[in-house]
């Protein structure tokens, strides 16, 4: 969105952009306890977490719509099989890809992921299905107004409120499995010393196949909340084109280990870039630069927020 | 001498394709301290983490109360009754002592609350801190941590590896006192040492060479033979 106005103007500068932030910011969020998740247990950067989304969004949509021989199913089981979809991927990649690499240096696990990322791409692309198409919003599907409600003339569509909540709850979820379940305890031992764990009798694959299942979950949450109008779709890479990079800035930005750190850096980058965007003249300099002027705001705020904590806003190792 | 706990068969084992154990033979008996030194490489740590599970084993084979141990997996050896404080401490650094012991019995949460109150017993500083991040205790501590831990499985056998590197010369007398006090209260124990202070304590030693025993019998024959001086100095 690139709105220019030459006086302030309460609606274009504030109201706008806060909203659309938000949403954005959601949807970095979700993506970012994804990779925190992974990052936190594995070490490894994850670059196959924005096509988990995509396989859930697809499969969301060709049973949402019935398209081929794939059945049609009521809307709510149609996501329900789309994030199953995409917990299997995570699990498979675990599987095949991950654990026979474990040993190996980090550095080729994060390339492995990029490898895994661009195979999920190029299978989908082979899928016969409409793939500039979007899937459904949850308002569409209810059958009710794309919004509830409007703050200062601005409309405030249910699915971004959706995003928001359902962000907030799996952070606060995440948060509390890895404080008080056994397993998210048996995911943070093997995460700190894998040796130490089987020492202790922690099956290490387990707990890895269940930290990728997780991931897989919160990609595949993220993908059906996201791949919805106006501006997301259901198309092959999107997801790991537009948004993981700056989900990436996002994790980073909250502390790459800090789970509720992914949903602070989410907002505050989808903040960030909404209120670049909104052109603010009053701003010094800003203006002044192209379009792109959000980007290097975000990189710009990554770059302070890292000279002065090298280890992010909320993250507690370096 | 009563029946063997703890039987070693001409074991082998190593890493990739570099054998390191050449055929390790030895049994320990129930509720004994045996004691192993060894040279630096000589394959001691190779051994016991053979016998715990995290290596695989090449041939031969541990067998732990009559049946063999060969194929389990580190999860079903602790069950059994196995538990390793490994060498190097391995502590978990981020999360609290409590944490690190409740950890310890993950294979049998039942044993938790008891073993946990034996392992204060035996170390009341971890008690004292017991909120505290493990990467934040001394190097003491965290080895009280490790065998504690180990613990917690309520073992029948108990594996240390170096228990005493880095500690101070009284420190490393209070660890050995405790080991001998976790043997009194009827675990069978294994301990890798380099400090010959630990004979004293133990009723059977080992001694290994490249990847063999080339000693094993009462602690006081090797102390008065001098196989001891022998094998340290090849
Ligand atoms: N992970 C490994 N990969 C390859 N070789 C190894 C590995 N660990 C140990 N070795 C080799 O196996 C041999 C025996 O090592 P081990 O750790 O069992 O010795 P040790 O008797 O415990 O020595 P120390 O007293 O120094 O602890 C050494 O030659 C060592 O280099
Ligand atoms: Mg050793």
């Amino acid at each position: 969105m690139h709105v220019v106005a030459d006086t302030f103007s309460p609606q274009l500068h504030l109201v706008t952009p806060l909203i659309s932030g938000l949403a954005d910011g959601a949807a970095y969020g979700l993506f970012g306890l994804g990779l925190v998740l992974l990052y936190k247990s594995n070490r490894i950067f994850n670059f196959a977490q924005g096509e988990f989304a995509t396989v859930a969004a697809i499969v969301a949509f060709l049973f949402d719509r019935g398209v081929g021989w794939v059945p049609k199913v009521p809307y709510f089981i149609a996501i329900t099989f789309g994030v199953l979809a995409a917990v299997l991927v995570a699990m498979a990649t675990e599987r095949l890809v991950i654990r026979p690499l474990f040993h190996r240096p980090r550095v080729v696990l994060v390339v492995a992921t990029v490898g895994v990322a661009l195979f999920l791409v190029g299978v989908e692309g082979l899928l016969p299905y409409p793939q500039t198409a979007s899937l459904r919003t949850i308002s569409d599907a209810l059958g009710v107004r794309s919004y509830l409600t409007q703050v200062d003339g601005v409309v405030v569509l249910d699915q971004d409120v959706a995003k928001l909540i359902v962000l907030a709850v799996l952070a606060v979820l995440a948060f509390l499995f890895f404080r008080y379940t056994h397993t998210g305890t048996a995911i943070l031992a093997v995460s700190q010393d894998a040796t130490a764990a089987r020492v202790v009798g922690i099956s290490v694959e387990r707990v890895s196949m269940a930290t990728w299942a997780i991931a897989g979950f919160l990609g595949g949450v993220a993908g059906v909340l996201l791949a919805v109008p106006p501006s997301g779709s259901v198309t092959p890479g999107a997801f790991t084109g537009l948004t993981l990079v700056v989900a990436f800035s996002a994790a980073v930005l909250g502390g790459m280990t800090s789970l509720p750190g992914a949903f602070v850096g989410g907002i505050l980058i989808g903040l960030i870039n909404a209120f670049a965007n909104a052109d603010h003249s009053f701003v010094p300099g800003l203006n002044s630069l192209p379009t792109s002027q959000a980007e290097v705001a975000v990189a710009l705020v990554l770059l302070l927020v890292l000279l002065v904590r090298p280890r992010g806003l909320l993250g507690r190792e370096a | 001498m009563t029946a063997a706990l703890l039987e070693v068969e001409d074991l082998r084992a190593g890493y990739g394709s570099v054998p390191v154990l050449q055929g390790v033979s030895f049994s320990v008996a129930e509720g004994e301290t045996a004691v192993m030194f060894g040279l630096n490489g000589a394959g001691k740590s190779t051994t016991v983490n053979t016998i715990a599970g995290l290596l695989k084993t090449w041939g031969g084979q541990v067998r732990f109360d009559g049946s063999p141990l060969t194929g389990l997996s580190t999860t079903e050896i602790v069950k059994r009754g196995i538990s390793l404080s490994p060498e190097g401490r391995r502590v978990f650094p981020q999360l609290s002592v409590r944490t690190n012991l409740e950890l310890g019995s993950w294979t049998r949460r039942s044993v938790q609350k008891e073993q946990m109150a034996k392992v204060f017993s035996y170390f009341p500083r971890l008690e004292e801190r017991v909120d505290q991040l493990a990467g934040t205790l001394s190097g003491g501590e965290q080895q009280m941590l490790a065998i504690g831990r180990a613990l917690m499985s309520k073992p029948r056998l108990l594996l240390i590896d170096e228990a005493s590197l880095g500690l101070s010369p009284k420190l490393t007398q209070t660890v050995f006192q405790v080991v001998d006090q976790i043997n009194d209260d009827g675990t069978t124990v294994v301990i890798v040492e380099q400090n010959v202070g630990v004979l004293p304590y133990a009723d059977q030693a080992l001694v290994m060479q490249k990847g063999t025993i080339t000693f094993d019998g009462r602690g006081s024959d090797l102390h008065e033979t001098g196989d001891l001086r022998a094998a340290y100095l090849g």
